[in-house]
């Protein structure tokens, strides 16, 4: 055989080798790649709660949302019932005596305490960290009321400060 | 082999290596019959036809990867009745496996068996892992091309894939322990910074564990893990095979090495048709010690049988004693209180709740460092060991070899923290994961507020 004759073997040799490794590669691509999802058929995150005369004066705690709704005379805000540290759902245990401490800048009436069954971190009425391994502290969602019917909305897609309140005219 | 110079007229009209009689002797009456029965069986020809006989002492190896390969079959086999029974759908996961539990005749126990089965093989596994350590048995002794390293690699390989394919197996009946225990698990994922809820979406196949989240766990154990660990489990058997038999085989031939007898006649597995050429040269410690040798069959098969049927008796007695339990349907909406993962994983579960802390400002979630970080480091620790020991090759396959006492010591320990921190998650652990005392009452908590 001449070397024009073997180089062309040689080459035509890789050329073949080449192509089928990056065949298998695609095709294994394409086929993790069909693993991840294009589409979450995930629960809405703006929900309608009820009329905000349903909720009661201190706490209401909604499972299907994973939110405790608290209110004051007229003032409402909701916080996550979703532990920080690994998404187990806390459980409130009603104070004794509600307190009353400084949340985002302005008094608040603090009636129950968080604790999380999983890995027992514990929270302030308002969310902050008191113990265990939560990295952070609960969030608090956005409240609206809605235009049309007059009812509480959360937006669970939207995390607001410790200054949040809504304000009910 | 001396014995079978003479052969009887019969055999010597079936093909080569081919057993003249559909079946064989049990009790062979001469070496040739012996290793025929070996070599011409096909459940059995991936066995030597003689092996060394502290190898199959009782107290060397404890048999433990026979018996996790023992309940791996048994896995495989009480697992095939619930492929029938079992469907992986959100809607009726539960009430299938509630059919099985307490409609279907003998369900119970099957699953019983499949369960306990599946407990007792992580357990089996990582004592298995522990004995291969203590006994220096990844250790390269005497024989020439030995890589009983990557038969560790492959150990640890296979431990971690039953840990899956048990963690898998726990969300199918999706009651609330399955749900829960998921639910962490994966959470455990989402911590690793910036990929992690990336990492969580293709664990679970979504933001939420749903449908896709239990199709994607009952293919991996019903089908991708059981097949990779079965391909990992046949080429552990095959680099057995290849290094030249457990470690204790060059212990013994270190020893007669140290003491100077003449070099006896070595063989290779041409001999047997298993390799060509020279290239696995183990030096036949059966022929080096002919003393210590002994048949495959009967000795290793009767003792293999042992192990292997003693497995299957425990299991299946012991599965009729003890009902597997099944809780309340899956609700995302009710977290247990306690909360827990299986009990192999607890002392992680003990280590998360721990190693939350505080940078300058930043927090480092715990999740992450006990849940990622540091079992990440454990096994990349125990993939490495081979190559860090650097103790005489004369501590293979012996039982806390003077040389490796340090790093015994330190194995034993980290041992020791892994089951004290495990003792305490599953017994001492009460509602909010506040520390109880096993005689003390839990709380009465409300479930639902």
């Amino acid at each position: 055989m001449t070397e024009e004759k073997k180089d062309r073997r040689e080459f035509l040799v890789k050329v073949g080798v080449g192509a089928g490794v990056v065949g298998i590669c695609t095709q294994a691509a394409a086929s993790l790649r069909s693993l991840l999802p294009n589409v979450s058929y995930d629960a809405p995150t703006t929900v309608k709660l009820g009329a905000p005369a349903e909720f009661p004066d201190g706490m209401k705690f909604l499972p299907e949302q994973r939110l405790f709704v608290f209110r004051e005379g007229k003032v409402f805000h909701a916080v996550s019932a979703v532990c920080t540290h690994l998404g187990c759902t806390v459980r409130a245990e009603a104070l004794p005596q509600p307190e009353t401490m400084e949340v985002g800048g302005a008094p608040m009436r603090v009636t129950h305490r968080f604790a999380c069954p999983c890995h027992g971190s514990k929270y302030t009425g308002d969310g902050k960290v008191v113990s265990g391994p939560a990295p952070k502290p609960l969030a608090w969602y956005h409240l609206t009321v809605s235009t049309d019917d007059g009812q509480l909305v959360v937006d669970l897609a939207q995390e607001v400060g410790r200054d949040f309140r809504l304000t009910l005219a | 082999m001396a014995t079978a110079a003479k052969t009887p007229p019969t055999e010597a009209q079936s093909a080569p290596g081919v057993h003249p009689k559909p079946f064989w002797s049990f009790k062979p009456r001469s070496d040739r019959e012996s290793g025929d029965a070996i070599v011409a069986n096909f459940a059995l020809h991936w066995f030597p036809a003689k092996v060394f006989k502290p190898s199959l002492d009782w107290s060397y190896s404890f048999w433990l990867g026979t018996i996790s390969a023992a309940l791996l079959l048994l896995l495989t086999v009480s697992g095939l009745p619930l492929l029938f029974l079992y469907v992986p759908s959100v809607e009726r996961a539960y009430l299938s496996v509630k059919d099985i539990e307490w409609v279907v005749t003998f369900g119970s126990w099957i699953r019983s068996v499949h369960r306990l089965s599946a407990h007792l093989m992580v357990a089996a596994v990582f004592l298995h892992l522990v004995r291969v350590f203590l006994t220096g048995a990844y250790k390269n002794g005497a024989g020439r091309g030995q890589h009983r390293e990557w038969n560790w690699v492959l150990g640890v390989v296979m431990l971690v894939l039953t840990l899956f394919l048990s963690f898998t197996g726990y969300l199918l009946p999706w009651d609330q322990l399955a749900f829960w225990a998921v639910t962490v698990g994966t959470n455990i994922a989402a911590s690793i910074p910036w990929v992690g809820p990336r990492v969580r979406e293709l664990m679970i196949g979504g933001r939420a564990i749903e449908q896709a989240t239990l199709i994607r766990f009952y293919v991996l154990h019903v089908i991708f893990l059981p097949g990779l660990l079965g391909g990992l489990f046949a080429y552990h058997m095959w680099r057995i095979r290849k290094d030249g038999g457990l470690a204790r085989v060059d212990r013994v031939a270190t020893l007669r090495e140290k003491a100077a007898e003449p070099p006896s006649p070595t063989k290779t597995y041409t001999l047997l048709g298993v390799a060509r050429g020279t290239a696995p040269t183990v030096r036949a410690a059966s022929l080096e010690a002919r003393d210590l040798t002994v048949n495959s069959m009967p000795d290793l098969v009767r003792r293999a049988a042992v192990a292997v049927l003693g497995t299957f008796a425990v299991i299946s007695v012991l599965a009729s004693l003890i009902r597997s339990p099944l809780e309340e349907a899956a609700n995302p909406l009710v977290t247990p209180n306690p909360a827990k993962a299986p009990w192999y994983f607890l002392w992680l579960q003990e280590i998360v709740t721990d190693t939350t802390f505080t940078v300058a400002g930043f927090t480092v979630n715990g999740a992450f460092l006990g849940g990622v970080i540091l079992p990440g480091l454990i096994l990349l620790l125990l993939t490495a060991w081979p190559w860090l020991d650097r103790s005489p090759a004369d501590a293979t396959g012996v039982w806390f070899a003077r040389s490796r006492r340090r790093q015994n010591l330190v194995f034993l320990l980290a041992v020791l923290v892994v089951v004290v921190l495990t003792i305490v998650g599953t017994f001492l652990r009460g509602p909010s994961w506040q520390l109880f005392w096993p005689w003390e009452v839990w709380p009465e908590l409300p479930t639902r507020i």
